[in-house]
């Protein structure tokens, strides 16, 4: 076959893509068409349609363009000041181990990212320029180059200048910090690029799409997990204990980069050389790779909706399962829990969920700062699912709807969704009050909280149970940070909190029986608060569902319209 | 053939034994969403046994009106009674009867074929072991065995249309409500569809089905309503509606008012790509 004149009419990027053979044949055709194209660089094509694509996606919506512009400006402020701050550090002696475990965080937020947080950035997205006739080196490099454009690789670039800055000394320091800034970018960018067309065929796959979702978790459970460990940190002596790790990140490119600014400001240039070594090798290996995965992505057909839709093997009937009621009630348990499993965003707010409400009551009774009556944290973040069970359901509500003709069949199914969630809290919650209670050593207080938890988690049930039947709204099923529809999060914030609010007020008199006890010091007889705690929950659980059952089974087409909008 | 109805002056009607209420009846029916009506005020009496096609265009009100008939949307005005029960004053009755499959609606995708099919068996008060019975047949009947252990989520547009309709004929209704059963759904499947429509018409039982594919209507339906912009323009028998119109299509073009518009003169007449003169 005969290659048209391309823009670079590169032997090696000589590609079989279908896209180069109806390139051919439309050059064969008509020919102006193709010497037209080859006049015309590819990089300022792409850098333009990503501009245009950004104007008119602004274009029309005033709440989208204060939305950029105010995380342009941030971006900018923060930039500008963590420059600052960067460069305040020279001279300091950690300066070297901050700036590079610094760059290292930076690469790896860059390769995460795009897995996590799709940007929807059309030009960079390969199925769409496949019927194009384009071939991969061209094209990487006006890809490569239009990735650059935009805040994040403007936030990284202030970055990296700030370190430069921080660690360069010298007239061989000041030389090698500009050479190491634009690697460090370079090097950021092209990791996400590789990293995400390797990925593509996962992350356009429904798979993909549900990892995007767990992303919330990622930074709910991370937050938590960072802020301990920063504490942490500090108590225990501060950035010192981090240089073992710094000795290796240095070598681990990008990071090398900044490396090699550190390595030459000290004059140690045979280290600073093979850095920079390092560095440029690992680009062009980036470079290399993404552009191989490229062509094998645009000239393969995409297999991915067959690998990833494979059957799974027969999770049937039998088992556990087997143990659950016959009717609504095993159902629907059962589909509570698949869901809970199954379904991303169920999943992300379960996980989330457990895993907060084990790090706070231990990891703060493991700082000695913690109490075991912290553990009733668990049971109310727990007792949160109950809330908009409907909405958890999406539209495919009216399958449920269609089931339900009288009160009966409401309380049954709001009875089996409680029952569900109670299967695995309340184990949960007595989980996270042993291990809290064990980690103070603090048993006294054990059948107390326990039973304060209990009795929380109850009310949670009763007031998410109302709150499901009278303030249903929409979960959006696509966006890890979405879970109310634009027009209903009032709705949504007037229904949890005023549910929280009301749960304080039904577990009161539990509440204040602890106290009483506490304060009047009958540890003796605190075992109480347990056998008082739960029978108060299941009351209020019992008593909420009794309440709830006759608004859903009445307003069954109502909820169906809310929870329908997403 | 079985029992057919007994409707009024049915193309095929044998007079058998359904002489009971007819399967849907519709008085007053009004739904306003903001200034916009989308239902104005429709009577319609739709006879048991039959196949009967809602035909019109994009925003006629179909799917307004199938939900509200099947009780997945309020009417601000109106009555509907479905096998002769008011459907809101008398639900128990009148969901025990129906099967549903709506259109723009979500199924528990994050089920499997399978699971979806006990669960929804399950919730319509089955016996487990009579709703798996069940799902293996309609699992094998709608060509949905070698999937059945795939999650909903991953299905084609047409295997979702096919378990849709396995949820919605699992409790065995008397009347079965289908919106658009047929859009985005492959000849192969359809054709599966239609098999199993076919039979269960056959049977006595009422199918209802929307759509503006009027081939399709043509030759499956022996009843049709024609609606457009929230009213009924026309409802019976296919010969009697269709009338001396060559085809069901003419016909509709004719009652909804859009026969005579003509793709645009001249403007096109470069669009020749067939002709050879614009190549080399």
């Amino acid at each position: 076959m005969t290659p048209p004149a391309g823009p670079a009419a590169d032997p090696a990027a000589m590609v079989t893509t279908p896209a180069t053979a109806s390139a051919a044949r439309t050059g064969s055709r008509g020919s102006a068409g193709a010497s037209s194209r080859a006049a015309v660089p590819l990089t300022p094509i792409f850098v333009r349609l990503k501009l245009s694509l950004l104007r008119n996606g602004l274009k029309g919506s005033s709440k989208r363009k204060a939305a950029y512009f105010s995380s342009l400006a941030f971006a900018l402020v923060v930039g500008f000041f963590v420059t600052l701050g960067l460069a305040l550090l020279h001279g300091n002696v950690h300066a070297g181990t901050v700036v590079v475990l610094l760059a290292a965080l930076l690469a790896l937020g860059w390769a995460f990212m795009p897995l996590f947080f799709p940007t929807g950035d059309e030009t960079l997205d390969p199925s769409r320029l496949v019927m194009l006739p384009l071939r991969p080196r061209p094209l990487v490099r006006a890809l490569l180059v239009s990735s650059l454009v935009g805040i994040g690789p403007l936030f990284t670039l202030c970055l990296a200048v700030g370190s430069v800055l921080a660690v360069a000394r010298g007239a061989a320091g000041a030389v090698a910090a500009v050479v190491a800034a634009p690697l460090l970018v370079l090097g950021c960018v092209t990791l996400a690029r590789a990293v995400a067309t390797a990925n593509v065929r996962l992350l356009s796959s429904r798979k993909g799409r549900d990892l995007a979702i767990l992303s919330g978790l990622l930074i709910a459970v991370g937050g938590q997990l960072v802020n301990f460990g920063s504490q942490r940190l500090f108590q225990a002596g501060g950035l010192a204990t981090l240089e073992p790790v710094e000795a290796v990140v240095r070598w681990l490119p990008p990071a090398t980069a900044i490396g090699m600014v550190d390595s030459a400001s000290e004059g140690a240039y045979g280290v600073a050389a093979a850095q920079l070594a390092l560095t440029v090798a690992a680009v062009v290996a980036l470079l290399w790779f993404w552009e191989r995965s490229l062509t094998r992505l645009m000239v393969t057909p995409d297999g991915s909706t067959i690998a990833a839709a494979r059957p799974t093997k027969d999770r049937g009937a039998g088992g556990v399962w087997s143990l659950l009621p016959a009717g609504r009630t095993g159902a629907a348990v059962q589909r509570t829990l698949r869901y809970a499993v199954r379904d991303p965003k169920t999943k992300a707010a379960w996980v989330t969920a457990l895993a907060i409400g084990m790090i706070i009551p231990v990891f703060n009774a493991l700082q000695g700062t913690g109490s075991v009556y912290l553990a009733c944290f668990g049971a109310s973040m727990l007792g949160m699912q109950m809330y908009n069970q409907f909405g958890q359901d999406t539209s495919a509500f009216w399958m449920v709807a269609q089931t339900i003709s009288n009160t009966r069949d409401a309380y049954v199914e709001l009875r089996a969704r409680a029952f569900a969630l109670a299967l695995v809290t309340v184990p949960f919650t007595v989980l996270v009050t042993v291990v809290t209670a064990a980690v103070i050593g603090d048993w006294s207080s054990f059948p107390a909280a326990t039973g304060l938890s209990l009795a929380l988690l109850g009310s949670m049930l009763c007031t998410g149970a109302l709150a499901s039947a009278r303030f249903p709204y929409s979960i959006p099923s696509d966006g890890a940070f979405k879970n109310v529809v634009p027009g209903q999060a009032g709705l949504a914030w007037a229904g949890i909190f005023g549910g929280l609010l009301v749960s304080a007020v039904i577990s009161a008199p539990v509440i204040v029986l602890t106290i009483w006890l506490n304060a009047a010091e009958h540890h003796d007889i605190s075992w109480i608060v347990l056998p008082v705690g739960v029978a108060w929950g299941a009351l209020a659980t019992w008593a909420g569902l009794r309440l709830s059952a006759p608004t859903v089974a009445r307003k069954l087409p109502e909820i169906l319209s809310a929870v329908s909008k997403g | 053939m079985p029992d057919q109805g007994d409707a009024t002056g049915g193309t095929n009607g044998t007079g058998g034994a359904r002489s009971a209420p007819p399967a849907v009846r519709v008085e007053g029916l009004w739904k306003r969403f903001g200034d916009q009506v989308a239902v104005a005020g429709i009577d319609l009496e739709l006879p048991a046994g039959r196949f009967i096609g809602l035909v019109g265009p994009n925003g006629a009100g179909k799917t307004t009106t199938l939900s509200m008939v099947t009780g997945l949307l309020r009417p601000d005005m109106g009555r509907v009674h479905v096998a002769g029960h008011d459907v809101w004053a008398d639900p128990t009755e009148v969901k025990a009867r129906i099967g549903v499959l709506p259109e723009g609606l979500r199924l528990f995708e994050r089920l499997s074929g399978r699971e979806l099919l006990g669960y929804m068996g399950r919730m319509r008060g089955l016996p487990g072991e009579e709703t798996d019975k069940r799902a293996t047949q309609l699992l094998d009947v709608l060509d949905l065995a070698g999937s059945q252990h795939k999650l909903v989520v991953d299905y084609s547009t047409g295997m979702r249309k096919k378990i849709g309709l396995a949820a919605a004929l699992l409790h065995n209704p008397e009347v079965l409500f289908l919106d658009e059963p047929f859009e985005g759904v492959d000849p192969v499947s359809a054709q599966t569809i239609r098999g199993v429509l076919e039979r269960y018409t056959a049977s006595g039982a009422t199918v209802i089905f929307s759509s503006h594919v009027m081939e399709l209507v043509e030759s499956l339906c022996d009843w049709v309503a024609v609606m457009a912009a929230g009213r009924i323009r026309a409802a019976g028998p296919l010969a009697e509606v269709r009338g001396s119109a060559p085809s069901l299509q003419a016909a509709f073009l004719e009652l909804v008012g859009a026969h005579g518009r003509h793709a645009a003169g001249d403007s096109l007449e470069w669009l020749g790509g067939g002709s050879g003169a614009g190549s080399r």
